[in-house]
């Protein structure tokens, strides 16, 4: 490689890096508030949560399905290094481990029973597209309602197996997680999204 | 000359535990996601669907945790999390910065996370900025950083000699709780260096890749390196100014033995903090780390129990100047 290629290549790349961080900058800023993502389970609400979370990190090293991810700047800098979940990339199995050891209770510690995660779970609440369910298009499927950890409780099925999700969904995002349509049929809108739209 | 105090021999070998507690805590920052890892592997049953170089995690894993449980998936939670906020046998202990960052950002006092500061806090006040000296997994980096300076000063590579204020950091702490108190978010944890470290290094090793923070880390590798010796954690730490502050009256601190002195200025020399213990000047900067007490050719420091430093003592008695002014005296 000559110089001058080398010095082309060397700004080239310098542009590309200052644009990068352009763009990282402005979302930095502009947080994109309709991304789809959860809290953890137990967690405040958000923006509770965000004052109180003070980004440890121990939330996400005992998840034993390690579904915790952490945000870097991409929704804002107000959430940088705080915890979430994308349902669709591994969800929530409710262990209620993350609760126990968070130290500020940004997550509540509740126990691993069916009246505290009905009680004070909220993650978000599932929504199925009836035009895009195989069993609301004749095909008999059911695999949401086989994945819910609260069956018959968040979820119900009709005939054809055509899922029916109650207010009791806690939101924890196993049915989304194993729908076999793409894109998935049922999807969790996410508690801070709710809250938005009132 | 017989009445001459000599340190308690064990002070001078504390700078090899300093470097032993900074390498365990460490240690124990790059091993804890790795057990974290191995723990999902075997809370998920999957270790034959594991990549060849997973595999081989989980056998060094489940080799050097066999000894200690039988139920690796729930039987390795006694130590977690980073010293920023972590997870000890049960005890929950915090930074007192995080607690104050809290405290700041939610504008409300939730007691259950303010004690678990409580033993830090009591340590602070007797030993004073003893964390930014024996256990900050960054400092452990930033003295490595500081070697590795000297080491190339060999090779002609002039290291950053400038002086600030000290107070800065005061304004950066100040600044770094209103910006948290307006922002409602604890933002104070983006701008200190271990709660960085014991982040990224779990981000790295458990998730696969750093984050934005580790940029902000080497920044202020390169500040101490460029601009000046261990500048982060003398101008700029927000961690330092709290501790600083909560040890401005500790009850731990070295003294000058001035009988033993021979004004070698080895100690100004060594001190990492840019500190005076020639003079008598530790201040509540001073963070107890001994390496003075260790380079002392004399025996000439020691600790003693006071919550106040001597007024400056004068020429060592060893020196060639308190012999030329006796002289002249007499």
């Amino acid at each position: 490689m000559d110089r001058r290629n080398f010095l082309k290549e060397i700004i080239a790349g310098a542009v590309a890096t200052a644009a990068l961080s352009s763009g990282q900058a402005e979302a930095a800023f502009t947080a994109q508030t309709n991304q789809r993502y959860l809290r953890p389970p137990g967690s405040l609400k958000e923006e509770e949560f965000e004052s109180r979370c003070i980004r440890c990190g121990q939330c996400g090293e005992v998840c034993p399905n390690r579904c915790i991810e952490y945000f870097n700047l991409e929704n804002g800098i107000d959430s940088l290094n705080t915890p979430y979940i994308t349902p669709r990339a591994k969800a929530c199995i409710l262990c209620m481990k993350c609760g126990d050891i968070c130290p500020t209770d940004a997550i509540k510690e509740l126990d691993r029973t069916a009246e505290d995660i009905l009680g004070y779970v909220q993650m978000g609440k599932a929504r199925v597209n009836e035009n895009l369910c195989l069993s609301y298009q004749g095909k008999t499927c059911g695999v949401c309602y086989r994945a819910c950890p609260l069956a018959d409780v968040a979820i119900k099925v009709q005939l054809l197996e055509q899922p029916i999700v109650l207010d009791a969904c806690v939101g924890c995002g196993l049915c989304e997680r194993s729908c076999i349509q793409i894109p998935q049929a049922i999807k969790i809108i996410p508690d801070h999204i709710l809250n938005k739209a009132g | 000359m017989s009445e001459i105090s000599k340190p308690f021999f064990i002070w001078r070998h504390l700078n090899k535990a300093r470097w032993l507690v900074l390498l365990t805590v460490f240690l124990m920052l790059i091993i804890l996601p790795f057990i974290h890892v191995y723990q999902t592997f075997v809370a998920s049953f999957s270790y034959d669907l594991l990549e060849p170089s997973e595999k081989s995690l989980y056998n060094i894993m489940e080799m050097l945790t066999t000894p200690f449980t039988n139920d690796p998936a729930n039987g390795l939670e006694n130590v977690k999390g980073t010293t920023w906020s972590g997870n000890f046998f049960g005890y929950q202990i915090s930074d007192p910065l995080a607690v104050a960052g809290q405290v700041f950002s939610g504008l409300t006092f939730y007691w259950p996370f303010i004690l678990t500061a409580l033993i830090p806090v009591v340590a602070t006040l007797l030993f004073g900025r003893f964390f930014c000296g024996w256990i900050c997994p960054a400092t452990f980096l930033y003295e490595l950083n500081t070697t590795l300076s000297l080491w190339m000063h060999r090779f002609g590579f002039k290291a950053g000699t400038r002086k600030f204020d000290r107070r800065m950091k005061y304004i950066v702490l100040a600044v770094g709780l209103v910006l948290s108190a307006i922002s409602g978010s604890v933002l104070i944890s983006v701008i200190y260096p271990p709660a960085i470290i014991g982040r990224e290094l779990y981000f790295g090793i458990a998730l696969g890749g750093f984050g934005a923070g580790l940029v902000f880390f080497v920044i202020t590798l390169l500040f101490d390196l460029l601009v000046a010796r261990r500048g982060f954690c003398r101008y700029l730490c927000p961690g330092g100014a709290l501790y600083s502050l909560l040890g401005r009256y500790r009850l731990f601190r070295i003294k000058r033995i001035i009988e033993n002195c021979n004004d070698c200025a080895k100690c100004n020399a060594v001190c990492e903090f840019g500190l005076d213990p020639l003079h008598d000047d530790f201040g509540q900067e001073c963070n107890n780390c001994a390496a003075c007490i260790a380079i002392c050719p004399t025996d000439a420091m020691t600790f003693v129990t006071s919550i106040s430093d001597l007024e400056f003592q004068g020429a060592g008695h060893l020196g060639k100047s308190y012999k030329r002014s006796q002289d002249s005296g007499e």
